[in-house]
């Protein structure tokens, strides 16, 4: 690592040729992947990370660099090349500060924890998942860890350093019958150490997983139609994610490429509409003290009763669209820019109950658990895949149906939103886009779309 | 780097064998916006990783932070990664082929090309797409050169070495009519600077784009439908994992007990060919340093056999096929062998049908294992044999497995994607399609 003065040294030389914002983006990371098949630990492997990114804007043009060689030869090197592309005045980078302090209160660290202990907790999970049913032929069970300890320092003073620890358990189960295959999967995760398992019921979910191959197994290909549907609490909120978390970053809103650029203070949805991305919610899996700017994370409200109320911005965009910083700058590693991107995105619960939106459809489709989805922030239409799904009829819940995939677009479905339950929970995965792959929650209450595009193989209704 | 003193200190350390590889990349990639550049960003990284054995089992390490004290240390973690595996697996390092397939090297020095001439193609790239009277932006216009390195070597006395240098380009094209919008964009893939024409490249983009303009949803009901080469691609790459060896020993494939059996249709021919002149690049071996070798993996309807690695090849008593990469079992150039009919001749013969040039959420929508797949697409209306207009915000769904049992023609139109993957235009019976009324 670089002493604080050759850093300083550094910024200034950045800005020699007339770049208006330097950066340096020093990282250390330290991936552990455990996996159990069946009975046996069948791999562990190990990824360090680590590097360098030097970033200089001008004017909004941005030139980067990085690399994995972290020595102040090469940093020079990387900055010289990098400041010929612009012309201009010298400026000078103010002084760098001291750095705040994060408490990210992780309580049992990865690495102080024993191969044995971990090796131990996912057998004994893979053999909850093997031995629930005799349908179930496969179980694999994974722990990913890793650490990540950064450094960022700007010509605005910005000094900052975060360390961040991340744990994720993978539990997947395969359930076959007469030829028949069904997998299940579910992937929590944490911004904690080994106390994830504390946190989470592993146990309870590694049977779940279990039960839902087998039930799957006799599930019906859902018939293809247009119709309401309940979009159960917790990974539901991948669809506001998809459909609206991608819109309201700076990355399409700068570009006038998303729906939602220039509506802030105007309706793009309906009031039932209450929605937040919040950076800094303990132990959230999408959590950082800091983002990769530096900037302190915090909570911010985007949607409240149907309003729009901000964007997601991160600091050069921010210049562009005349719009104060999120704390929403985020980057894989070293190797991106950072970009304006989501960490924990949330719809706010409401006053329904379950059982009462239920109770309400005449006939729909409850999506009890979604699979991945995507959207083109450009059109706002978004793709979603229902993984476990049950018909409503007559306000009832009867026949499992798979193969369910729900299409729309965000713009319209925000609008289409008439029931808000009051059962906020999250769901955990990696989100990609153009500043790589970062671990985001999603989040949502229950919630009734009045109607939507069900794609399946079932025939016609 | 000194691989050779990093072996015996791994020896020495009591690995009975040692693999180490290298691999050094840089980049440069330029994104034009607005008539200008507005992102220039250059890379060079290098990336060690170490796979030792144990007491009998293999411990893996991967690491960018690279120093001789580093590696001592990394050693120790292989060591001590290779004590927790408990699965009585074979672990092998390569003692090497008795031969290797030649490949033409692509080694043409993109850096050599004047950085003004590849800012001005690329500039040339986004304004001619963005001066286009239907187009209302452009999302992005993106010119990537890379040129990597590898060095396998091990303490079995094999060195190989290989280099690949390639750019690529692409501009996404914001078209909009009325309320309608939607995006297009051609990727083009090239080994030699003179093969980027940006004006083509253009072209090519707008055209798709404006053939877009105007899609209308469909009313729900089954159709035929015509893949174009392209998303039949899509396809069998999301489903090729189900090929490999791995996969039939965790029990993860329906093919499990297939081998010699009829899967697909007779004029289905699934090929794995790491040479073939058409595909992007050509593969003379594999991560362990196997020789890569063209095989077939369907023919004529029957399944062939697994692509395995060398554990997996021991475990099931097989020659090695040659296809470990990035820590598993993957395919090299794979592709359903084409037929004989025109694209044209093909949709002549359907008189109601959709003609799907796009899929997406391919991550989501498909469950590998029960073939199921539902899929967002868009693409075209087929009317009485010839295509009518553009179809978007639909659904197809179906089961890969029966797809590969019910496809009426396959047409000529061979093309391979840059992940690998290759297939014709193909006509399926009849698949879900699901829409919405207006």
């Amino acid at each position: 690592m670089l002493k604080k003065e050759v850093i300083q040294a550094l910024l200034d030389e950045a800005l020699e040729t007339g770049a208006d914002f330097a950066e340096l983006f020093f990282e250390d990371t330290n991936q552990e992947v455990i996996r159990v098949t069946s009975k046996d630990v069948s791999n562990v492997s190990y990824n360090n990370v680590h590097g360098v990114g030097v970033r200089l804007i001008k004017n909004n043009d941005v030139v980067y660099g990085y690399s994995n060689e972290v020595s102040e030869d090469k940093v020079r090197a990387l900055i010289v090349s990098l400041r010929a592309s612009f012309h201009g005045k010298k400026k000078e980078a103010v002084a760098l500060k001291d750095a705040l302090p994060f408490d990210n209160k992780i309580k049992r660290p990865m690495e102080a924890v024993s191969a044995k202990e971990k090796t131990d907790k996912l057998l004994a999970l893979s053999e909850v998942i093997l031995s629930h049913d005799p349908k179930i032929v496969q179980s694999i069970t994974q722990l990913l860890s890793w650490k990540q300890s950064i450094l960022v320092a700007n010509s605005n003073g910005t000094y900052q350093d975060d360390e961040r620890h991340y744990a994720r358990v993978i539990l997947m189960g395969v359930a076959s019958e007469n030829g028949q295959m069904q997998q299940v999967f579910e992937g929590p995760g944490r911004a904690m150490g080994f106390e994830i398992f504390d946190d989470i019921d592993t146990f309870a979910l590694a049977k779940d997983v279990a039960e839902r191959a087998v039930h799957m197994l006799s599930a019906q290909p859902i018939v293809a139609q247009e119709m309401p549907v309940v979009l159960a609490n917790g990974w539901g909120g991948v669809i506001f994610h998809e459909a609206c978390g991608h819109p309201l970053e700076a990355t399409a809103v700068a570009k006038g490429l998303s729906p939602f650029t220039g509506k802030l203070g105007q309706a793009i949805g309906s009031s039932v509409v209450t929605a937040y991305d919040d950076g800094d919610v303990d132990g959230a899996w999408g959590r950082t003290s800091f983002d990769d700017e530096g900037m302190k994370t915090q909570k911010n409200l985007l949607i409240e009763n149907g309003i729009l109320k901000s964007y997601l911005v991160d600091y050069r965009n921010g210049l562009t669209m005349n719009h104060k910083p999120t704390g929403s700058g985020r980057r894989q590693n070293y190797k991106f820019p950072p970009t304006s991107r989501m960490n924990t995105t949330y719809i706010a619960p409401g006053k329904d109950k379950v059982e009462d939106i239920i109770k309400d459809t005449k006939y729909g489709l409850y999506a009890k658990q979604l699979g991945g989805g995507q959207v083109s922030p450009a059109t706002g239409e978004f793709n979603f895949a229902v993984s476990e799904g049950y018909m409503i009829e007559d306000g009832k819940l009867t026949t499992p149906v798979k193969g369910a995939m729900l299409i729309g677009k965000g713009h319209e479905v925000l609008f289409k939103i008439d029931r808000v339950a009051d059962n906020l929970d999250f769901g955990q995965g990696m989100c990609g886009s153009i500043s790589g792959s970062i671990p985001t929650d999603v989040g949502q209450p229950t919630i009734r779309v009045s109607k939507m595009t069900v794609g399946g193989s079932g025939g016609q209704a | 780097m000194n691989t050779k003193k990093w072996i015996e200190l791994g020896l020495s350390k009591g690995l009975s064998d040692v693999e180490i590889s290298v691999s050094e990349s840089s980049s440069l990639k330029l994104v034009a916006y607005e008539g200008k550049i507005e992102q220039n960003t250059i890379s060079d990284v290098s990336t060690v990783s170490i796979r030792g054995i144990y007491e009998g089992n293999i411990g893996k390490v991967r690491f960018e932070y690279i120093s001789d004290e580093q590696v001592d240390k990394m050693l120790d973690k292989v060591i001590e990664n290779a004590k927790v595996i408990t699965v009585k697996e074979p672990a092998i390092i390569y003692e090497g082929s008795a031969s290797y397939p030649e490949v033409k090297a692509n080694d043409f020095d993109f850096s050599s090309i004047d950085m003004t001439k590849k800012v001005s193609d690329l500039i040339t790239l986004e304004t001619t797409i963005r001066a286009n009277e239907k187009v209302s932006n452009v999302q992005t216009a993106v010119y990537q050169e890379n040129s990597s390195g590898a060095i396998l070597t091990n303490s079995k006395g094999l060195h190989l070495t290989r280099k690949n240098r390639f750019a690529y380009a692409y501009g996404i094209g914001v078209f909009k009519e009325g309320d309608d919008i939607n995006t297009a964009y051609e990727f083009d893939i090239f080994k030699t600077y003179e093969a980027f024409d940006p004006n083509k490249l253009a072209n090519i983009t707008i055209e798709k784009g404006l053939k877009r303009l105007g899609a209308v949803s469909l009313p729900t009901k089954f159709y035929p439908v015509v893949f174009s080469n392209e998303t039949f691609s899509d396809l069998l790459s999301v489903f090729s994992n189900l090929y490999s060896a791995e996969s039939a020993y965790r029990h993860l494939t329906p093919f499990e007990n297939k081998v010699g059996e009829k899967i697909a249709q007779a004029n289905f021919n699934l090929i794995d060919d790491p040479l073939h002149e058409n595909a992007y690049f050509q593969i003379p071996f594999d991560d362990e340093g196997v020789a890569c070798q063209k095989k077939y993996v369907i023919k004529d309807g029957i399944f062939q056999g697994f692509m395995n690695d060398l554990k997996m090849a021991t475990m099931m008593k097989q020659a090695p096929t040659g296809n470990s990469f990035g820590g598993g079992i993957r395919t090299t150039n794979m592709y359903l062998e084409p037929g004989e009919l025109s694209f044209d001749d093909m949709i002549a013969t359907i008189e109601d049908g959709v003609y799907i040039t796009d899929l997406v959420g391919l991550h989501a929508g498909v469950k590998t294992i029960s073939g199921d797949f539902s899929l967002q697409a868009s693409g075209f209306k087929i009317e009485n044999g010839k295509i009518a207009f553009p179809v978007n915000m639909i659904v197809v769904s179906g089961n890969f497995f029966d797809v590969m049992n019910n496809l009426v023609t396959l047409a000529s139109d061979l093309k391979f994607d840059v992940s690998g993957f290759g297939s014709p235009s193909v006509h399926v019976k009849s698949l879900s399609i699901s829409g919405e009324t207006k």
